[in-house]
């Protein structure tokens, strides 16, 4: 599985590599639901799955610590 | 006709040529800095959770999972000058659990069962975070550096943490880097359940079974739990509608990782019955140390102007044995210039930790043993609708401080091969400064 990820993230980045979009073109990009972040309100969610789920991480959120969850 | 206008483009020529020299002789223009927050921006947000089943770890994987929370939330973005924002955030989360006033289920006035709450004290709790982050940006907006610490706290644990971020963009800010470090120490002040603590005599209560009962039980001697993490994230804009952030996390943790209420019934020991409550043999035991890796890609796709799609998908693994996968669909509507609708759907699934197993299978001789069913083999999925106004005119004032967004949403989780499921209910409200 990551040996897949990685595969994908390395062709992508390869794909990608030329493309290069002005500031004036990102009129859909800068859309602030295309924020690549989690929404404000998420960080409840995430806290409850932090305590519920063994999984963490890899969502720009918080990883563990600070809590006497996972 | 020429020869006629030669002396009106010759004063043209002049004033043009005087208007290059008066701007050569002062000093060169300033190139506009956009600054990285124009002004303050207040965000308060507020959730309301609950939750019920049947698996509670506190008594062992077979119990009252029952539980509310409400978590009201300040976040304070303040820019300091064109480059620096100091952002602040507060939240208190106050919470019933009918699982956690079973750790003494002898202290109300109701029978001691793993399917009723207690009325005694152990039933609530608050728990109160407070985390402040300083970022600088550099002139050309392409580097950026920041700085957290963080303070958690609760009754019977305690946490403080510090880290710190570097992001670098590239490639017309059409690429993004970025390498982040956080470190929390943790010291747990543990409430061990009631039939462990001193002065507990068997004798006291009524009960059938091994009357030979004693539990298993040593107090941990270590109270502390650390973890480091390291976080890289890299983002990358594919076209004008499309961009993706590949994100991986690696978390070391060592010290404390049992939960010291959370009892463990072994089936090699006869049970010791106290009205309809078990007495627990041990508490979960779980190594001193776990290594947690997670990877995970984000993709946002423009559709038109109408309908963006938001995915998501992660990889999880660990030494304790646990696998799982994350996906996250996201349909955000957008209903004229102000609303947008967005409904989700979450799937997840994990497989169990090696060292759990269900209420009353563990063996006394095992080195590691959990009941805790958040440790289980599952599936689970979340189904959600979040609803936004933004309105870009700060019409509603509250003070120097106009509405830029109220964010309101609803989620139901369920696990598919539990019973249990989860409400929750959250709603944001986002100001920003005159």
């Amino acid at each position: 599985m990551i040996k897949t990820i990685t595969k994908i993230t390395l062709v992508s980045l390869f794909l990608t590599s030329c493309v290069a979009i002005k500031e004036y073109e990102k009129i859909n990009i800068n859309d602030p639901d295309m924020k690549l972040s989690e929404r404000d309100l998420d960080k409840y969610k995430s806290t409850f799955q932090s305590y519920r789920e063994a999984a963490a991480g890899a969502n720009g959120g918080k990883t563990g610590g600070g809590c006497g969850c996972n | 006709m020429i020869h006629k206008n030669i002396p009106f483009f010759c004063i043209i020529f002049f004033l043009v040529s005087l208007s290059g020299i008066a701007q050569e002789d002062t000093t060169e223009p300033k190139e506009y800095k956009k600054r990285v927050l124009e002004t303050m921006e207040v965000n308060l947000l507020s959730s309301y959770y609950t939750q019920d089943g049947e698996n509670a770890a506190v008594t062992g994987g077979r119990g009252t999972e029952e539980l509310s929370d409400i978590a009201p939330s300040i976040n304070v973005a303040i820019p300091l000058n064109d480059d620096d924002v100091l952002s602040i955030d507060a939240t208190i989360s106050a919470y019933t659990s009918a699982s956690s006033s079973n750790i003494n289920p002898f202290d109300g006035d109701q029978v001691a069962d793993p399917f009723v709450a207690s009325t005694g004290a152990s039933g609530g709790d608050t728990w109160f975070g407070l985390t402040a982050n300083y970022s600088h940006s550099s002139e050309d907006r392409n580097t950026v550096i920041s700085g957290n610490i963080s303070f958690a706290n609760e009754y019977d644990y305690t946490s403080f943490g510090f880290g710190g971020s570097l992001t670098k963009l590239f490639n017309q800010k059409n690429t993004e880097f970025q390498i982040k470090a956080n470190l929390f120490f943790d010291t747990w002040g543990p409430q061990y359940p009631i039939e462990f603590r001193d002065g507990f005599n068997l004798n006291d209560y009524s009960f059938t079974g091994n009357a030979n009962y004693s539990g298993n039980y040593k107090d941990f001697e270590n109270k502390g739990r650390n973890s480091y993490s390291l976080g890289l994230s890299l983002s990358q804009i594919l076209s004008k509608s499309i961009q993706t952030i590949f994100m991986a996390d690696m978390v070391v943790q060592d010290g404390l990782l049992s939960t010291p209420h959370q009892r463990v019934y072994f089936a090699d020991i006869e049970d010791t019955t106290i009205e309809n409550f078990i007495l627990g043999n041990d508490i979960e035991r779980l190594p001193d140390s776990r290594m947690k890796l997670a990877v995970g890609n984000r993709t946002n796709f423009y559709l038109n102007q109408n309908f963006i799609l938001r995915t998501y998908y992660r990889y999880y693994t660990d030494d304790w044995g646990i696998n799982s996968h994350t996906f996250k669909l996201e349909l955000p509507v957008k209903i004229g210039l102000n609303y947008t609708l967005y409904p989700m759907y979450r799937y997840y699934t994990q497989t169990q930790a090696d060292y759990f197993g269900e209420f009353n299978m563990l063996l006394s001789t095992q080195e590691f043993y959990t009941s805790d069913y958040d440790l289980a083999t599952y599936n689970a999925h979340q189904y959600g609708l979040g609803f936004k106004f933004y309105d870009p005119l700060n019409k509603f004032k509250i003070g120097n401080f106009g509405l830029k967004s109220i964010n309101v949403e609803y989620n139901y989780y369920q696990r598919v091969n539990q019973n249990f499921d989860a409400h929750i209910t959250s709603v944001g409200f986002n100001f920003v400064g005159d």
